[in-house]
C-alpha cells in the first residue's frame, strides 16, 4: 500500500526528538517574530528551520515545497510591487509596468511569512511520523476519537486509491474505454465512482464494527502500545523555547511601557 | 482452438525485483488452473495477460496477434476476467442492467446484449433476480452476477481469479458446473485458485508458479504426484489425495469418484 506521508525515517536527531518540541518550536518560530515586531527574527528563524532541515537529511524532499511558495512568493511580488494601495515611489520600471518600493516590501514581509511557515512546519512534518504526533495529542488529553479520526485519514486515502484503481481495472477489462475525449471519460466517471462510494461505506462500518468489538467505546483510561521517551535532551529544548518565547513577551512589553 | 502464447514474459513493479521472470507457457482449450502461495506472482501474470499492466520484456500472443498494441478495452473482446472481489464492479441499479454493461460496452447492440445477459442470468442461475438491485442480494449471489457479467461478453477465453473465495458448497458446485458448460462451449477457461480440491476435480491442467517462475506444468493429476516440489512452493494436496496417500493406495485419487473405483479394486 503507497503510503500518503511526507516522513521518512532517517534516524536523524530530529527523528528522535519528542514531537511536541518539534510542535513547540513552530509556536517559538510564528509567535517571537510577532511578540518582537522585528522581521529579522523571521530571518533568523528561516535560516534555522533550512539548518535543521539540512542537517537531518530531508532537504531534498523539502525541495518540492519551495517550488510551491516559489509560485505564491512571485505572485505576491508580481501583484503587490504594482498594485499596493500605498504605493508611492518607482523603483523599476520595465515598459509600462511600474514597480513600487513600498508594494515590494510589503511583499517581501509576506515572502518571509510564508517561508517561515513552510519550513517551520517542515520540520516537523518530514521527520515525525504521523502516528507518533497524534500519540503524543491524546497523551496530553486530546480525545482518542479525534486522535483516531487524524490517524485514519493515513490508511483510509491510500486504500481507497488501491480500491480506485481495482475498480478501473475491473470495469476496463469489461470493456469500458477511460481514456479519450471529455466524453469518455465522463462516461468513465460512473461506473468508477459508484463501487468506490459503495466500498468505502461498506469498509467504514466493517471498522466501526471492529472497532467496537475491541473495546474503542470503554470509558477505562486507555494505555498506549508503545511507550512515550521524553528524554533530558527533550527537556532542554522545551525549556529554552518557552523562555525565549517568555523573554521576547518581557521584553515587549517592557519597551512598550517606555 | 483458443490459444495464448506467453513468451519470455517478465515483470516487475521496482526496478530490480522481479515478480515474473522469464516465463514460457502456451495455454491451449485445456482448462487450467494457475496455484502457488501469496506473492508468487499469479495475479500479476493475469494482469499481463488482460493487459491491464505491460510487461518489461517479452510478448504475450493470442491467437496469433500480440496484445502489445491492443488497448484493454479492445483486448475485453477476447478475454474475459472475473475479478475475486464482485463489489469492485457492481454499480447498476438492477441485475441486468449490471449484466448488460460488457456486452454494451464491446459493441454489441441494445438487442442482442439483452439476449446474452439473461442467457448468461439463467447460466448461474440467477434469472429471477433480473430486476433486484445487486446490493440487496448476499456476496456469493453478487459473485454469481460478476460471473455472469462476463459470461454474457461471450468472450472466447475466460479467466476467474479466486471462484471459490466465500462460497459454499451448493455455490462451488454451480461455479464447477459453468466451468464444465464453458468447456464444452469450446472456450479456454483459466484461473487463479486456492483451493486445490476445486483445481483437482475441475482443471485438466496446472500450473504452479512458485517465486515467479514456473514450477511444474503439467496435467492436474501428474502435477499433484510431485509431492516434494509442491511443498517447495508451500503447497498442499487435495484432501482426497492426502487420503489416498495416507492409505498407502496404489494410485493417487484427487476425486471422491477416484477413490472409491480406486478402494474397491484395491
Amino acid at each position: 500500500m503507497k503510503s500518503i506521508t511526507l516522513y521518512e525515517y532517517k534516524n536523524s536527531f530530529l527523528n528522535h526528538i519528542d514531537p511536541f518540541c518539534k510542535l513547540l518550536y513552530i509556536l517559538a518560530a510564528l509567535s517571537i517574530p510577532l511578540i518582537l515586531g522585528v522581521s529579522v527574527t523571521k530571518l533568523i528563524f528561516i535560516a534555522i528551520s533550512i539548518f535543521l532541515i539540512i542537517s537531518n537529511k530531508v532537504f531534498k524532499k523539502v525541495i518540492p515545497l519551495f517550488t510551491f511558495s516559489a509560485i505564491i512568493i512571485l505572485t505576491a511580488i508580481i501583484i503587490q510591487g504594482l498594485f499596493y494601495s500605498n504605493n508611492k515611489h518607482i523603483i523599476l520600471q520595465l515598459g509600462p509596468l511600474k514597480f513600487y518600493k513600498e508594494g515590494l516590501l510589503f511583499a517581501y514581509h509576506i515572502a518571509l511569512n510564508v517561508l517561515n511557515i513552510l519550513l517551520s512546519f517542515a520540520v516537523l512534518i518530514f521527520t515525525t511520523k504521523p502516528t507518533d504526533l497524534i500519540d503524543s495529542f491524546v497523551r496530553v488529553g486530546f480525545s482518542p476519537r479525534f486522535g483516531y479520526v487524524l490517524s485514519s485519514v493515513f490508511q483510509i486515502i491510500p486504500q481507497m486509491s488501491e480500491t480506485m484503481s481495482t475498480i478501473s481495472d475491473a470495469q476496463k477489462s469489461r470493456g469500458m474505454e477511460s481514456e479519450g475525449n471529455l466524453f469518455t471519460r465522463i462516461k468513465a466517471f460512473f461506473p468508477l465512482i459508484s463501487p468506490v462510494i459503495t466500498s468505502s461505506l461498506i469498509n467504514t462500518r466493517e471498522r466501526a464494527i471492529a472497532l467496537e468489538v475491541r473495546g474503542f467505546n470503554s470509558t477505562t483510561k486507555k494505555t498506549f502500545l508503545n511507550q512515550q521517551t521524553r528524554t533530558r535532551k527533550d527537556k532542554i529544548i522545551n525549556i529554552i523555547l518557552l523562555l525565549l518565547i517568555i523573554l521576547s513577551s518581557i521584553w515587549r512589553i517592557i519597551t512598550c511601557l517606555k | 482452438m483458443n490459444k495464448i502464447k506467453v513468451e519470455n514474459l517478465s515483470f516487475s513493479y521496482t526496478p530490480n525485483d522481479l515478480v515474473l521472470s522469464n516465463i514460457n507457457i502456451t495455454f491451449d482449450n485445456r482448462t487450467t488452473a494457475i496455484i502457488g502461495q501469496n506473492g508468487a506472482g499469479k495475479t500479476t501474470l493475469v494482469k499481463l495477460l488482460k493487459g491491464l499492466i505491460k510487461p518489461i520484456s517479452g510478448d504475450i500472443q493470442i491467437n496469433g496477434t500480440s496484445i502489445s498494441s491492443q488497448s484493454v478495452a479492445s483486448l475485453a473482446k477476447q478475454i474475459g476476467l472475473v475479478f475475486q472481489n464482485p463489489d469492485d464492479q457492481i454499480f447498476k441499479q438492477t441485475v441486468l442492467d449490471e449484466v448488460m454493461f460488457g456486452p454494451l460496452n464491446i459493441g454489441i447492440n441494445e438487442v442482442e446484449a439483452k439476449n446474452a445477459a439473461i442467457e448468461a442470468l439463467s447460466l448461474v442461475g440467477m434469472s429471477k433476480h433480473e430486476n433486484s438491485n445487486p446490493y440487496d442480494l448476499g456476496l456469493s449471489e453478487r459473485k454469481l452476477i460478476a460471473i455472469a457479467s462476463i459470461l454474457s461478453m461471450n468472450t472466447p477465453i475466460i479467466i476467474f481469479d479466486e471462484p471459490t473465495i466465500a462460497q459454499d458448497f451448493i455455490s462451488k458446485e454451480k461455479i464447477k458446473n459453468i466451468i464444465r458448460y464453458l468447456q464444452f462451449q469450446g472456450k479456454l477457461v483459466l484461473t487463479i485458485i486456492h483451493d486445490m480440491d476445486f483445481v483437482a476435480e475441475c482443471f485438466e491442467r496446472t500450473i504452479v508458479l512458485c517465486k515467479g517462475s514456473v514450477l511444474i506444468d503439467d496435467e492436474t493429476k501428474k502435477v499433484f504426484q510431485n509431492v516434494d516440489l509442491l511443498k517447495e512452493a508451500h503447497l498442499e494436496l487435495p484432501h482426497v489425495a492426502r487420503l489416498s496417500k495416507e492409505l498407502a493406495l496404489k494410485n493417487l485419487s484427487l476425486t471422491i469418484d477416484d477413490f472409491i473405483t480406486d478402494w474397491f479394486n484395491y
